[in-house]
């Protein structure tokens, strides 16, 4: 898998839309893929899907006469965009830990004034 | 333009002001409400510390873009790439839900996968590429927050006005993170891409390492801003302001306004810093100032005291300071802490903008920077820059600086001449360049053969978080 293709396969705006919708969920259909995209039809995010595929970004999975893609789990992308999502949620969940001791050291404050 | 969308949603049984309290308050809640700013507002710069895994901590920098008490907060930041961090707070049963939305851009990703390790490159383009060397990581990461910014303007313009030959110019940038090692390697991965100019926007240590590991190669390299000189030959460039230029125009004002003549030397370890001071020494008592003392701090120095209170004990009434970058708002905000701007004015020549935001408009009184540019700079082309710079990315975007306006006009000056010689003779580019005479957004700039050039300098001082001229 050439990482080179991967660099240009993100290029494209439409291609990195599509790759944020992937990022959300575990697998879509292209009809899925063709609701939340805005700016193409199914043709366009068919043939987008083609160039994500051949840069390693996105994996094809195969059930009857229907095709479903993924972020391919062992492309670059992959990698990056699970490490944004727990660098995130970890922030996040950081946060709240410190919000409910703040909020019980409140609530103390509160009964005992 | 869309972007890549990263979605993360906490819930806390604890009320919303106190969730939305914790932002900004050093309280231990995580790298993102652990925000370092002065003030929880609107327009306040913020640094954030993302730990990307294992060591890697990557600053990210920027400003509050919007906030609404309680309910919305946005970080809107520049380093290491361009993009937003939405929180958004809710009452929810009985707690708070907290919202985060983060938006990931092209270049952030492309960033990022580098960064992750993973081999990078580029497919060939029938286009010209040029290439920009930055810092968008280290300590550097400061001072060159707008650089991408103002490449990617004058690129536009450029290409508006039909590129070269008819074809649009590709920008391809690297990030040295402030290590001349990583600078090398990033350059050498811009010459593979097909780039024959690089711009040099970063410290001289990686420009010269940069210099010397591409000796033999046909490429030209400039380096854009403010520089010691030195490195020789047909296809380098270093035509930003010069030490010894910028002291002679500062020397007798700084003097007159410190009511003192003891100068002290404080500044990071490496050539620039070096350079400045023998400048100092060859140039300062010219003017009948005294030298004092000298320190150095490692780039990316934590801890400025030692040097704090050698400046106190010398009895120094100006202080020349060559530390850039995050040091440089360090070190100025600790000396202030410890009552040096009681004592001393500072004269910065490297200090710009961006940094000044970090220092702050309390640790910035009696700081003096002396350059070709600042953005305050009255000429009827900064005027017009200021206004394209501001309608394309917008009033939270970082301020310009001598160091980044001065890639904006290097890509003005390669165009100007590779438009003729074509972009793949850096000799000939080279050649031209150094017969030229620019009109800038800073005023007229003549290379007139040498390496150096001539170019109005100007002392300026801050106030507040701006420099206003002297």
């Amino acid at each position: 898998m050439g990482t080179e293709l991967a660099f240009d396969a993100l290029a494209d705006p439409v291609r990195r839309q599509i790759l944020g919708v992937l990022a959300e969920r575990a697998e879509c259909s292209v009809g899925e893929l063709v609701e939340n995209i805005d700016s193409v039809g199914r043709t366009g995010v068919s043939s987008h899907l083609r160039v994500l595929r051949a840069a390693g970004l996105v994996t094809e999975r195969k059930a009857g006469r229907f095709r479903y893609y993924s972020i391919d789990p062992t492309g670059p992308a992959r990698d990056v965009i699970d490490m944004l999502h727990s660098l995130f949620q970890g922030a996040l969940a950081d946060a709240g830990r410190a919000a409910d001791a703040r909020g019980k050291t409140t609530d103390r404050d509160i009964r005992s004034a | 333009m869309p972007a890549l969308l990263l979605h993360a949603e906490q819930w806390t049984a604890a009320p919303r002001g106190v969730t939305f309290g914790l932002f900004g308050a050093g309280a231990g809640a995580g790298w993102v409400f652990d925000a370092v700013c002065d003030r929880v507002e609107t327009g306040s710069a913020v640094s954030l510390r993302a730990p990307l895994g294992g060591a890697d901590v990557v600053e990210i920098i920027g400003r509050i873009g919007a906030l609404r008490p309680e309910e919305y907060l946005e970080i809107v930041h520049d380093q290491p790439w361009r993009g937003r961090i939405k929180l958004r707070f809710r009452p929810d049963r009985g707690g708070t839900t907290v919202r985060l939305v983060a938006e990931l851009d092209e270049s952030g990703l492309e960033w990022l996968l580098r960064r992750r390790g993973f081999p990078a490159g580029r497919r060939e383009s029938p286009n010209p590429r040029l290439g920009l060397l930055t810092s968008k990581s280290g300590p550097g990461n400061l001072f060159a927050a707008a650089t991408d910014n103002l490449a990617a303007l004058a690129l536009e313009e450029v290409n508006a006005e039909g590129g070269i030959h008819g074809r649009p110019v590709e920008l391809v940038v690297g990030d040295d993170a402030t290590d001349p090692a990583v600078g090398v390697a990033e350059a050498r991965r811009l010459v593979r891409a097909g780039c024959r100019t690089l711009l040099v926007a970063t410290t001289s240590a990686t420009f010269v390492a940069v210099s010397r590991a591409l000796t033999g190669t046909d490429v030209l390299v400039v380096q854009t801003l403010m520089n010691e000189g030195g490195e020789s030959g047909r296809l380098r460039l270093q035509y930003g302001e010069r030490p010894e230029d910028q002291l002679a125009t500062a020397a007798a004002r700084m003097m007159r306004a410190a009511g003192g003549r003891r100068w002290f030397l404080a500044g990071n370890d490496y050539c620039w810093p070096r350079s400045t001071h023998a400048a100092a020494r060859q140039v300062l008592p010219r003017f009948g100032a005294r030298l004092v003392g000298e320190r150095f701090a490692a780039l990316g120095t934590q801890d400025f005291s030692p040097v704090i209170e050698a400046i106190l004990a010398s009895g120094a009434e100006i202080v020349l300071s060559t530390f850039v970058g995050a040091d440089a708002a360090e070190f100025q905000r600790q000396g202030h802490r410890a009552g040096l701007g009681k004592r001393c004015l500072t004269l910065a020549p490297a200090m710009d903008e961006s940094t000044l935001q970090r220092v702050g408009p309390d640790a910035a009184r009696g700081l003096y920077a002396v350059s070709g540019y600042f953005e305050q700079l009255p000429t009827a082309g900064n005027d017009a820059l200021l206004t394209r710079y501001r309608s394309e990315f917008g009033r939270w975007a970082p301020p310009l600086s001598t160091l980044t306006e001065s890639v904006f006009e290097a890509v003005h000056m390669w165009w100007s001449v590779a438009r003729r010689v074509g972009a793949e003779e850096p000799k000939l580019i080279a050649d031209e360049m150094r017969r030229g005479r620019f009109e800038l957004p800073r005023g007229t700039v003549t290379l007139s053969g040498g390496d150096s050039a001539v170019q109005p300098l100007h002392l300026f001082e801050a106030k507040g978080t701006a420099f206003a001229l002297t």
